[in-house]
């Protein structure tokens, strides 16, 4: 028979764990007496929130000192930022989106309702001098450089919300990545081609008596009788001065985005990108008029961009008083002498006059 | 993104044969020119025939009094491609050290990325203008044939594709531009390109031909 080692009594088995379960009661009252104080008067604050709500500063601008002297260095958050981005995301992103989008659907449901403004009577065939190589070649850059910038422009503006779902991340980030590089490096020709466009332009673009008129009569379409025009009309003239003055604008402010480090803070950064896309949403929507106009709108409107020359009765139809002043100067060529100036006429043929139409203003 | 294949064979196999067919290409063209025969000149030498070929090499560079101002804008954007080119071709930091590490062992200063924008800025106007004479001009139009545009756009894609991988942050970027930089490689010998080399032999050919008979040409 095996004896035990430890003889232990129910007794002594009892005591403790009856003095361990008193205990506990104890402490569980009184961790309880202590805790309904504290629920009911005193709290206790986060220290780092006093501090993190100093940092944020709310809607002031507290600055503080550091020695690291440029601008805004001494502000650590700056709570304006964050609005601009709502406005950003929020309103600036969709208002792009309905403008640009409203004005595609005009012009979709006018070229519908309309169809293609043709002159009346049809084309002659005779055609005048209007646009130098130089002046032609000068708008093709600006008008190319601008529909880069345009995309490139998009795509950094829209393209987190319209290209990721699309394209996913990896692609879009490759594609922004370059997209910001071409703005950054076409910004620049952009400007050096709209000086240059001021420049060779601005004489022909000052406005004059009758073009008011122009103007309240919207181009001819209100009304019956014709409405007269110069070497330009009142509505390429406004063209061009919002090209020049919204071009202008737009180059100013993507400078003072492309260049962060001369002095200029967040605050002329964020209301400089707001002009910046508002000016360039402006432009490209008027953009596309101007497009539609030359190539679907009017007939024989394109040509004038295309071979410098454009058809006698185009000139009456739209600029009549350029029309005269070349009817008087004998600056019209007829259409055979057009074709051989193309290359395009018959072998020795010879011109009545060769330069007289390349003189006409 | 790119399946490494494909970009192993773009640093690879296509890097091989574009700079191949360039070489040889080139090559093979300047020797057809140098040493094709030519009617040997029985005049008497009234002036160096040398001295005539090193002075319009370079007299060359400046249009004459009579031409000038008819194509100022062919001098002006030339000379602004044209500059503008050579600096982002031997003057860029990525390619001083492309060619330091895999061609020539040694490199030079490079330009700084300011002038390096600002070059490529001068580069981008004078061949857009150019190319948009090419168009539009009745002249030029008429004379240029679809190698003068294959060319111009080629060379443009070329530039812009460096200039989007600038930040060398994507590889992708890099790819796509060597990938257009081997076209042009491949394209180069049979193109009118080709003036990059023959201009010299052109007007030296002149010059000598005038500076024998003692014409200043």
């Amino acid at each position: 028979m095996i004896k035990p080692i430890f003889r232990i009594k129910i007794e002594q088995l009892v005591r403790p764990v009856f003095l361990i379960l008193l205990l506990f009661v104890i402490l569980l009252q009184n961790s309880h007496a202590i805790d309904t104080p504290q629920q009911q008067g005193i709290s206790i604050k986060n220290p780092g929130s006093d501090l993190w709500r100093e940092v944020r500063q709310r809607d002031t601008a507290i600055q503080g000192t550091t020695q690291i002297k440029s601008v805004d260095s001494n502000v650590l958050i700056n709570p304006q930022a964050d609005r601009w981005t709502r406005f950003r995301v929020d309103k600036l992103i969709n208002i792009g989106f309905i403008v640009l989008g409203s004005v595609i659907g005009v012009i979709l449901v006018f070229f519908l309702l309309r169809g293609r403004v043709k002159i009346e009577g049809g084309l002659s065939g005779n055609m005048v001098f209007r646009f130098h190589d130089f002046e032609r070649v000068l708008h093709w850059v600006l008008a190319l450089v601008f529909l880069f910038l345009a995309l490139t422009g998009f795509t950094l503006l829209f393209g987190r919300t319209l290209f990721i779902p699309i394209l996913g991340h990896d692609i879009f980030s490759l594609l922004a990545s370059s997209s910001k590089e071409g703005h950054n490096l076409f910004g620049p020709i952009f400007m050096v081609s709209l000086l240059m466009m001021f420049i060779s332009f601005v004489k022909r673009n000052i406005y004059e008596k009758g073009d008011l008129t122009w103007l309240l009569r919207g181009g001819g379409m209100i009304g019956k009788s014709h409405v007269t025009g110069g070497f330009f009309n009142m509505g390429e003239k406004s063209w061009y001065w919002l090209v020049i003055l919204i071009g202008f604008a737009i180059s100013a402010t993507g400078l003072i985005l492309l260049f962060p480090s001369f002095g200029q803070g967040r605050i002329i950064m964020e209301l400089s990108h707001v002009i910046h896309v508002f000016g360039a949403i402006i432009l490209i929507t008027v953009s596309f008029g101007h497009m539609y106009l030359g190539t679907l709108g009017t007939e024989g409107t394109g040509e004038s961009m295309k071979t410098g020359y454009v058809d006698i009765k185009w000139a009456e139809a739209h600029h009549d008083r350029w029309a005269k002043h070349c009817h008087d100067n004998n600056l019209v060529i007829t259409a055979d002498e057009y074709a051989r100036l193309q290359g395009k006429g018959k072998v020795g043929y010879e011109p009545v006059s060769t330069t007289a139409g390349e003189s006409g203003k | 993104m790119i399946d490494p294949i494909i970009g192993d064979f773009i640093d690879g196999l296509l890097w091989t044969f574009s700079v191949s067919v360039f070489s040889v290409g080139v090559t093979w063209k300047l020797a057809v020119i140098i040493f094709s025969k030519r009617q040997t000149d029985l005049s008497v030498a009234r002036d160096s025939a040398l001295a005539g070929a090193v002075k319009t090499v370079f007299s060359r560079f400046i249009a004459d009094k009579g031409t000038a101002p008819h194509i100022k804008l062919h001098i002006i954007a030339g000379y602004m491609f044209h500059l503008g080119l050579f600096a982002l071709l031997l003057f860029a930091a990525p390619h001083i050290s492309f060619l330091d590490e895999y061609l020539l062992g040694f490199s030079w200063p490079a330009l700084p990325h300011w002038a390096f924008i600002l070059a490529a800025e001068i580069a981008f106007l004078g061949l857009l203008m150019l190319w948009l004479h090419r168009m539009l001009s009745r002249v030029s139009r008429l004379i240029s044939t679809v190698d003068d545009h294959v060319a111009s756009i080629l060379t443009f894609v070329v530039m812009l594709t460096g200039c989007l991988a600038l930040m060398e942050s994507f590889n992708e970027l890099r790819l796509l531009h060597r990938f257009c930089v081997e076209l042009l490689l491949i394209y180069f010998p049979f193109s009118s390109l080709m003036h990059a080399f023959t201009f010299i032999p052109s007007r030296a050919f002149t010059g000598a031909w005038f500076g024998r008979r003692g014409i200043n040409s």
